[in-house]
């Protein structure tokens, strides 16, 4: 059986009045690699503060290797690596300098030929100091650091946040290194779903604090479903199918969104709704997450229409 | 740190040597001579190292700002106190480091001069009178004022208070002790003051920061 690496339990934060993390329940199983998705303000950075026990929870708890996050040891910290938003490293210090300070707390694991091939590979000068490194520059030092202890667990918060596209592809090939190794497990946030996409086997979409989607990337890509509906008259007024998530209007056509139904319960709903054909739309990651997570009421800022 | 030793070292060395040529150049017209003996006014008035004393409040008190802000402010305004916090080391081992490199800095850099400077106004035959151990012991008092002020930084610096006017108590209850110890001056006074203001300040510290959010 697969063992459990990281769990929460109604995970609930509130900042003040407002509701950052609202009864998150988790479970991450060992050796998968986890895109944890969602908007702005959606609560991941909060998430995986929770987590790592740098906030405290209002309510819930939340394990990481067995471990509460609340009482986290330090010989469990040291089997996480954890990449910081944005990261924030010392700016004083020189990469030779972060990496002796960071090798101090990890004697036996810390290894060196694999931090010095990370270095070599992102082609980056040993003895510049962090302030007078590019964001991007920043970034693979990060991940070299957390690499290099060769972590069971490693959490990354937005790592490929302002780079380009370069730069993350480098990035994202070092993530690669770590997961080839056997039994590794990764949390990473991200905006870009395309990065998601490439290097994920798991999703976890996270809305207004609220558990939206825990499962494998094929099942959220087989679920979210965009459907064209022409009539010959105005569409039906009800639209009672299930999984429904949006429902768009034209003179002639309905689109809808739709989390779950089988291809053959759309066809045998465009058929009872007196559809003069339908067309399932295939839809990249990117379209899927935005239709998703979207307020039911949204609609698009602008709309062309064929006159 | 070194700054702060460099600045302590050149006023204080300057005002001592300075304040030694005044006693030396005044002393017959105050009636004493080399032996004679001193009351315990005159002793306190000219001091050799009543001058210096003031240099080294003033440069301990700013190396304890300066040390309190480099250690526990700007780990917030660069957001890097998670990098910190998540390693194989405790709150409590991360708090000890810093508290203790805080100690050492005050150590070496201010308390190495006071230590130089003493030793100079012992032995330099400038002086018609040694300074008493007390003298040596109020020096030391002074630095660790500068550390009750490192620890009244760290406190205002790790306090979570909405309102500035409650952020600064703690660089303000430093302030206070500081006050208190200059309005009555007595060496025991002095002491259970600084004693008071460093268990209230590093009780707090230590409660704050193992239990803060970051």
């Amino acid at each position: 059986m697969t063992e459990t690496v990281l769990q929460t339990q109604a995970l609930t934060k509130y900042y003040g009045s407002t509701l950052a993390v609202d009864h998150l329940n988790l479970k991450i199983p060992q050796g998968c690699i986890c895109g944890f998705v969602g908007r702005n303000g959606a609560g991941k950075t909060t998430a995986i503060k929770l987590m790592l026990g740098l906030l405290k929870p209002t309510a819930g708890s939340s394990r990481l290797l067995g471990c509460d996050s609340q009482q986290l040891l330090p010989a469990i910290r040291q089997r996480i690596g954890y990449v910081t938003e944005g990261h924030r490293l010392f700016r004083w210090m020189s990469i030779n300098e972060l990496q002796k300070f960071q090798r101090a707390f990890f004697p036996k694991q810390w290894d060196d030929k694999f931090f010095a091939d990370m270095i070599e590979y992102f082609n980056l000068p040993k003895k510049r100091k962090i302030k007078h490194l590019s964001n991007g520059e920043r970034a693979q030092v990060s991940l070299a650091l957390a690499l290099a202890p060769n972590p069971e667990l490693l959490i990354m918060d937005d790592p490929t946040l302002g780079l380009d596209a370069a730069i993350r592809r480098q990035f994202l090939e070092g993530m690669i290194e770590l997961i080839m190794r056997q039994g590794r497990t990764v949390l990473f946030s991200s905006h870009i779903l395309g990065d998601v996409e490439r290097v994920s086997d798991r999703i976890v979409v996270i809305d207004k604090g609220v558990l939206r989607a825990n499962c494998s990337l094929e099942e959220f890509r087989a679920a979210v479903k965009k459907v064209i509906l022409s009539f010959t008259d105005s569409p039906p007024a009800d639209v009672d199918i299930e999984g429904l998530l949006h429902c768009r209007r034209s003179e002639k056509e309905l689109e809808l969104i739709l989390v779950g139904p089988a291809d053959e319960q759309i066809t045998q709903w465009a058929k009872k709704s007196g559809a003069q054909n339908h067309q399932i739309v295939k839809m990249n990651l990117e379209d899927q997450f935005i239709e998703f997570t979207a307020p039911p009421n949204h609609r698009r800022l602008f709309q062309w229409e064929e006159k | 740190m070194l700054l702060a030793a460099i600045i302590f070292l050149a006023i204080g060395g300057f005002s001592l040597r300075a304040q030694a040529y005044f006693v030396q150049s005044n002393w017959l017209s105050w009636g004493l001579s080399p032996g004679s003996v001193v009351e315990p006014y005159r002793l306190t008035h000219y001091s050799p190292l009543a001058i210096t004393g003031i240099w080294l409040v003033i440069t301990s008190i700013g190396l304890g700002l300066a040390l309190g802000v480099r250690h526990f402010l700007i780990p917030l305004f660069t957001r890097t106190w998670p990098f910190l916090l998540h390693r194989s080391a405790s709150r409590q081992m991360i708090l000890g480091a810093k508290l203790t490199a805080a100690t050492i800095a005050f150590v070496v850099s201010l308390g190495s001069v006071w230590i130089g400077l003493y030793w100079y106004a012992c032995r330099s035959e400038l002086f018609m009178v040694p300074p008493p151990v007390r003298v040596f012991i109020e020096g030391w008092l002074f630095i660790v004022l500068g550390l009750v002020v490192y620890l009244g930084t760290a406190m205002t610096a790790l306090s979570k208070a909405r309102w500035y006017t409650t952020k600064i108590l703690g660089l303000a209850f430093a302030m206070v002790v500081i006050c208190m110890i200059f309005l009555q001056w007595r060496l025991s006074w002095a002491l259970a003051m600084v004693i008071i203001g460093v268990v209230v300040l590093l009780s707090q510290i230590i409660d704050t920061f193992l239990n803060r959010e970051f």
